[in-house]
């Protein structure tokens, strides 16, 4: 994906204060991070708001990571760390979850048939518990290692492999019950 | 389903969920950039005397007030000097906590945008529950503390018009105590933190 | 009166007395204590007043926020006995040699947020039953406290205040963790709350190696054991 010796030099600019710099990491990795997010919170406000901290704090810290480590996981947990405590602050505080609609014109077959696959998907991954939802979002969105994905959540690597073993699993279930129902 | 089907399924919808609200993600390296620029001591040295000089509330939050003012003067020295001086790799000049003192305190900032409250003050373990208050002396609405703290994790919540409110966004997360919201902050100490 | 009475009493006063030394040294002396305790009134001023000289001969003793704790609640509109019923889990954990600061710092939030006397009391109590276990679950993994100066018996010994430092964190984020709604058998969980207090503290607050050390040999069920304690 990215150079890694040329990542290595715009984090030392921005660490010299090039904010130039720091903007070009910004748009590298808001991607990733904000589906991250999305992935954990399920809420779009949500999500660009932690996307948002996500980057400020990283700048604010920058002196503190580790340069010999690698950045996505760092910059990913961080992330992380922010959407659980959003999430903590949801539980007491819920949002009424608006849908995200399909846009952009195309056969209104083609979007009837994606529109059902998605939205059982979505909504499937919704209810599924954070603690599964998470691992599979960091595999299946951010393409990562299940050593990376532990380092992020803080769990084993053991219990990544499991959770994203039953989370599947879960998955696949409610979108078959979906799919069964009349 | 096939074996790998929903391994491509999850794929696709998450890709396609980040792709259709993608769009909020525009202008965000300004957005982050220009907000990093705000976040620096305030270059107006006229404003910081004024609140200095300005009548507190005496004792103790005049004299809170006064350090906070004289930490941030010297924040402004030292930044000023860091930017003449050649760059040793160290932070840039973006600090929520800046400014050591040698038993390691460090000059916390509590900032709340409240516009239409009279009385703002924030009550945490470091003050054993009772409000210090915050001030806004150019009342655009924005009220300030500046507390220095040792190094240690502080929970605490603000006290808005007689109301406990402990959802600090600048706090580094959240616990709840008696059912209700507190606001937790680290401040750093060391090269550990 | 029994006849181990003079002799005890004896022991007391000259106890009193060095602690008026030790405490005076603190900036508290033990009569603004006896005041307090006597302005409840406690039924047991001296099981009270002895807890205090206990706690006030470890280096990290809460002394004015004791003090604190003990006025505040006696200003509040309760009965004598539920006051007291409130400080009872201090006295008992400063008698079993714990660090108080998180139940001290505790109460006085309950108090300050107007919350009723006997629910900060059901708090403080939970409270302290984390702090015996965790006490516990430490010296079951292989690490003890030694007095600061003495020699370590065993490499995993360390100074009293930083094992204190850690007695209070692992249970304070157990107990915050139960209060918020966690579930006890959610061990992963609360080792990754435990595993981000103890880092994010690392540094000035806690050494690294104290905190490695507990880390390495704590497990999530050793968590989940200490908290189902705290709720059954």
């Amino acid at each position: 994906m990215y150079r890694v010796q040329d990542e290595v030099s715009l984090l030392r600019a921005s660490l010299e204060g090039e904010t130039e710099a720091w903007g070009e990491v910004i748009s590298r990795y808001k991607d990733a991070v904000f589906g991250l997010c999305l992935g954990f919170l399920r809420n779009r406000a949500d999500a660009e708001d932690i996307t948002h901290d996500a980057f400020i704090r990283a700048y604010v810290n920058l002196r503190r990571y580790n340069l010999e480590k690698r950045f996505s996981t760092w910059l990913f947990t961080i992330a992380a760390n922010l959407c659980r405590n959003r999430l903590r602050y949801r539980r007491n505080h819920p949002v009424a979850e608006l849908p995200t609609q399909i846009r952009g014109g195309a056969d209104p077959a083609t979007i009837v048939a994606r529109d059902d696959r998605h939205v059982e998907v979505r909504e499937a991954l919704t209810q599924l518990p954070y603690g599964y939802r998470a691992p599979l979002v960091l595999r299946f969105y951010n393409d990562l290692s299940y050593r990376e994905i532990a380092d992020i959540l803080s769990i084993p690597e053991g219990t990544v492999k499991t959770r994203i073993h039953r989370g599947k699993a879960m998955l696949k279930q409610r979108i078959e019950e979906e799919r069964d129902r009349p | 389903m096939k074996p790998n089907e929903i391994d491509d399924i999850l794929r696709d919808t998450l890709r396609q969920e980040v792709a259709e609200t993608a769009g909020a993600l525009s202008g965000l390296e300004e957005q982050i950039l220009g907000e990093l620029d705000e976040r620096r001591p305030r270059l107006r040295v006229s404003d910081w005397l004024r609140q200095m000089l300005a009548p507190t509330r005496g004792g103790r939050i005049g004299q809170l007030s006064v350090v906070g003012a004289t930490a941030a003067i010297c924040l402004l020295i030292g930044f000023f000097v860091a930017q003449q001086v050649a760059s040793d790799g160290n932070a840039p000049g973006i600090r929520l906590t800046p400014s050591r003192a040698t038993d390691g305190s460090q000059e916390v900032l509590f900032v709340l945008p409240a516009l239409d409250a009279t009385d703002v003050s924030v009550v945490g373990n470091f003050n054993s529950w009772e409000p210090t208050a915050l001030s806004d002396e150019d009342n655009d609405g924005i009220w300030t503390a500046s507390i220095p703290l040792p190094p240690g994790r502080y929970e605490y919540a603000f006290v808005i018009d007689g109301r406990w409110w402990g959802q600090d966004p600048l706090a580094d997360g959240y616990v709840q105590s008696f059912g209700e919201y507190s606001s937790v902050r680290y401040v750093g100490g060391g090269d550990g933190a | 009166m029994n006849p181990q009475g003079g002799r005890s009493r004896f022991a007391l006063v000259i106890l009193v007395l060095a602690c008026l030394g030790l405490s005076a040294a603190a900036g508290v002396p033990i009569s603004a204590f006896e005041e307090a305790f006597r302005a409840i009134p406690v039924s047991d001023p001296h099981r009270f007043v002895a807890a205090v000289e206990l706690g006030l001969t470890q280096t990290d003793f809460p002394a004015t926020e004791v003090l604190q704790l003990t006025g505040r609640v006696s200003a509040t509109m309760y009965t004598a006995q539920e006051k007291e019923a409130l400080l009872l889990p201090v006295i008992a954990a400063m008698e079993d040699g714990l660090p108080v600061d998180g139940l001290v710092t505790k109460g006085l939030e309950g108090l300050a947020r107007g919350i009723p006397v006997p629910q900060i009391e059901q708090s403080l109590r939970q409270r302290r039953v984390l702090l015996i276990e965790t006490r516990d679950l430490l010296y079951a993994l292989g690490i003890f406290s030694v007095a600061p100066g003495s020699p370590q018996s065993v490499p995993t010994a360390i100074p009293t205040p930083r094992f204190n430092l850690l007695v209070t964190h692992v249970s304070d984020t157990i107990a915050d963790y139960l209060e918020g709604g966690g579930s006890p058998f959610e061990g992963q969980a609360l080792y990754q709350e435990v595993r981000f207090r103890l880092t994010s503290l690392e540094g000035a607050t806690l050494k690294a190696e104290d905190v490695d050390l507990v880390l390495k040999r704590i497990e999530p069920s050793d968590l989940t054991r200490v908290a189902l304690a705290a709720v059954t």
